[in-house]
């Protein structure tokens, strides 16, 4: 005779079993298609080139490493450069944006609309920038003006992170300009009453309130671009052309040497979910609790 | 001029400086695909997108609507039990979840190509490039469903549950309509992200299925720079530009909150 405690358990067993039906199939996509793919590829990275395929089977190697940072130390310096001046270049000019957006600015939908483009893709901007910056083409006069030569810019570390800083210029606006809108405007007012001068109110008042967006952007911002792969390609020298998310391609899949490549893939790895990890410490909001 | 109008002056042309510099690359593109031989305005580079490059964009989209699918199909059961049930770990497993998004392309692209040569034997396939898409922007469709169940109170669903209904009456009744602008947020950003999509599609396509930007990306490091590529990419823009705003119209700003495009 079923008594109320074991339709209680009845019960309770049934939504367990619903809840790992329902969360099962994600769970399951992203162990299939991402994580067992990492651990591979965390695995190959101690093989010699492609010695994964020889038929004696995988040699097991440290050497991949050493080249890190060796022969390959000047790629993982250039990839670190580009990413940490892009990630200078966007709070430079995205905390004067983010306070002009969130402070004076009444038709913010308007400037979400101009922003969602450079989050189309990292192509159409190297591409378009290539374009603009070419002999002949739109900046023409104003190389002229200041006396460059429009090859000299073309490839060129200034002209890569420009087009990297404009790519994630959104997503530190946005860290800033949350942090931001959580700092009461009435502070800055109490500030100048008595007698604060503009840069002291920012750097007394504004930065260390906004201290947790600016880290959690610069970070974001930072973790994004290390992995940038059209910009150096199209609008960078040689030099820039050895970061490592592009060097990665040539050697993995150009010259199939995996070891290599996969080492590369796993250094990268490491630095993006380090990276992100702090930023996302620093950033509000926790969404599942 | 007083100095609080000269900074609130300057203040709005910074910002329309920078908004400028935003769209610069896509105008630029713009102006050179309407550009034909010496000079002269074109509008034959567009027809030769729906022509030549057709098939890349009919690619673009089967792949999209193939991982819009997938996605919400794996993450509406998912965002649910996240929100609704108790189980031990959520905080971890929600993580686990909105990892891929933070992983550079490249090593995602490579990690799968390998294992699909060596492991699952996926390469000449479709799905395998579908289902990179889909892992890569499953926490994209997760976290507007996550926020959207988060802001619809239980109660619609007991009323609905003792007025007879069943669990799936109430589900697809009363739940399911009322998370729509969040379905349709995470739908946004999927495609937004799947559309404009080159880097994983370089290293895992199948031969044979080259989407649009992947096309844009070959045709720009051999060709070099030409207006029919640059039709295409503006194309592409614009398609994207317009689905942000129909769904901008449509749903407002709420339901984009915490993915970052808001």
């Amino acid at each position: 005779m079923p008594t109320a405690e074991t339709e209680l358990r009845r019960r309770e067993l049934n939504r367990r079993l619903l809840t790992v039906g329902l969360i099962t199939p994600a769970i399951l996509l992203v162990i299939l298609f991402l994580y067992y793919p990492l651990v591979f590829i965390f695995r190959m990275s101690f093989t010699d080139t492609d010695s994964f395929l020889s038929p004696g089977g995988p040699v097991f190697t440290w050497a991949n490493y050493l080249a890190m940072v060796g022969r390959y130390w000047p790629n993982v310096l250039i990839t670190f450069q580009l990413a940490a001046l892009a990630m200078i270049a966007d709070l430079v000019f995205g905390f004067p944006f983010a306070y002009i957006l969130v402070r004076k600015v009444r038709y913010r939908d308007l400037v979400r609309g101009f922003m969602v483009f450079p989050m189309f893709g990292a192509l159409y901007i190297a591409f378009g920038m290539r374009f603009i910056i070419l002999p002949g083409g739109l900046a023409t006069p104003l190389f002229q003006a200041l006396h460059l030569e429009n090859a000299q810019v073309l490839y060129s570390l200034p002209s890569v992170v420009f087009a990297m800083s404009i790519f994630t210029f959104p997503f530190m606006v946005m860290n800033i300009g949350t942090a931001l809108s959580n700092v009461d405007p009435t502070l800055e007012e109490a500030a100048a009453c008595l007698g604060a001068r503009p840069p002291q109110t920012f750097t007394r008042i504004l930065l260390p309130l906004t201290r947790s967006g600016i880290v959690a952007g610069s970070l974001m911002v930072f973790g994004w671009n290390i992995g940038a792969f059209a910009e150096p390609l199209l609008l960078g020298s040689i030099n820039e052309q050895r970061s490592l998310a592009w060097t990665l391609y040539q050697r993995g899949v150009v010259q199939t040497d995996y070891g290599l490549s996969t080492t590369m893939g796993v250094v990268l790895l490491i630095l993006a979910f380090t990276v992100t990890y702090f930023s996302l410490r620093y950033s509000r909001g926790a969404l599942v609790e | 001029m007083s100095s609080r109008r000269l900074t609130d002056l300057l203040s709005h042309a910074y910002l329309w400086f920078c908004l400028i510099l935003f769209i610069l690359p896509f105008l630029a593109l713009l102006g050179y695909s309407v550009t034909g031989p010496g000079g002269a305005y074109a509008i034959e580079n567009f027809k030769y997108v729906l022509g030549s490059f057709g098939s890349n964009l009919g690619w673009s989209f089967r792949i999209s609507g193939l991982t819009l699918l997938l996605n919400a199909i794996f993450s509406l059961p998912c965002a649910y039990a996240l929100v609704r049930f108790n189980f031990p770990g959520k905080r971890f497993l929600f993580s686990g979840l909105t990892l891929p998004l933070y992983v550079p392309g490249a090593v995602m692209g490579l990690s799968l190509v390998l294992t699909y040569n060596f492991t699952y034997r996926l390469t000449n396939s479709i799905w395998g490039l579908v289902f990179a898409m889909t892992v890569g922007t499953f926490p994209l469709m997760l976290t507007p469903l996550v926020v959207a169940l988060k802001d619809l109170p239980p109660v619609y669903e007991e009323a609905a549950q003792c007025l007879g209904a069943t669990k799936w009456q109430t589900y697809w009744r009363v739940v399911f309509p009322l998370i729509g602008p969040g379905l349709s947020a995470g739908l946004l950003l999927s495609f937004i992200i799947v559309f404009n999509e080159y880097l994983v599609t370089l290293f895992v396509h199948p031969t044979g299925v080259t989407t649009a930007p992947l096309r844009v990306f070959n045709l720009v490091r051999t060709a070099g720079l030409q207006p029919t590529t640059a039709a295409l990419a503006v194309t592409m823009q614009l398609i994207s530009f317009v689905a942000v705003l129909a769904f901008f119209r449509l749903f407002g700003t709420r339901y984009l909150k915490g993915t970052y495009l808001i």
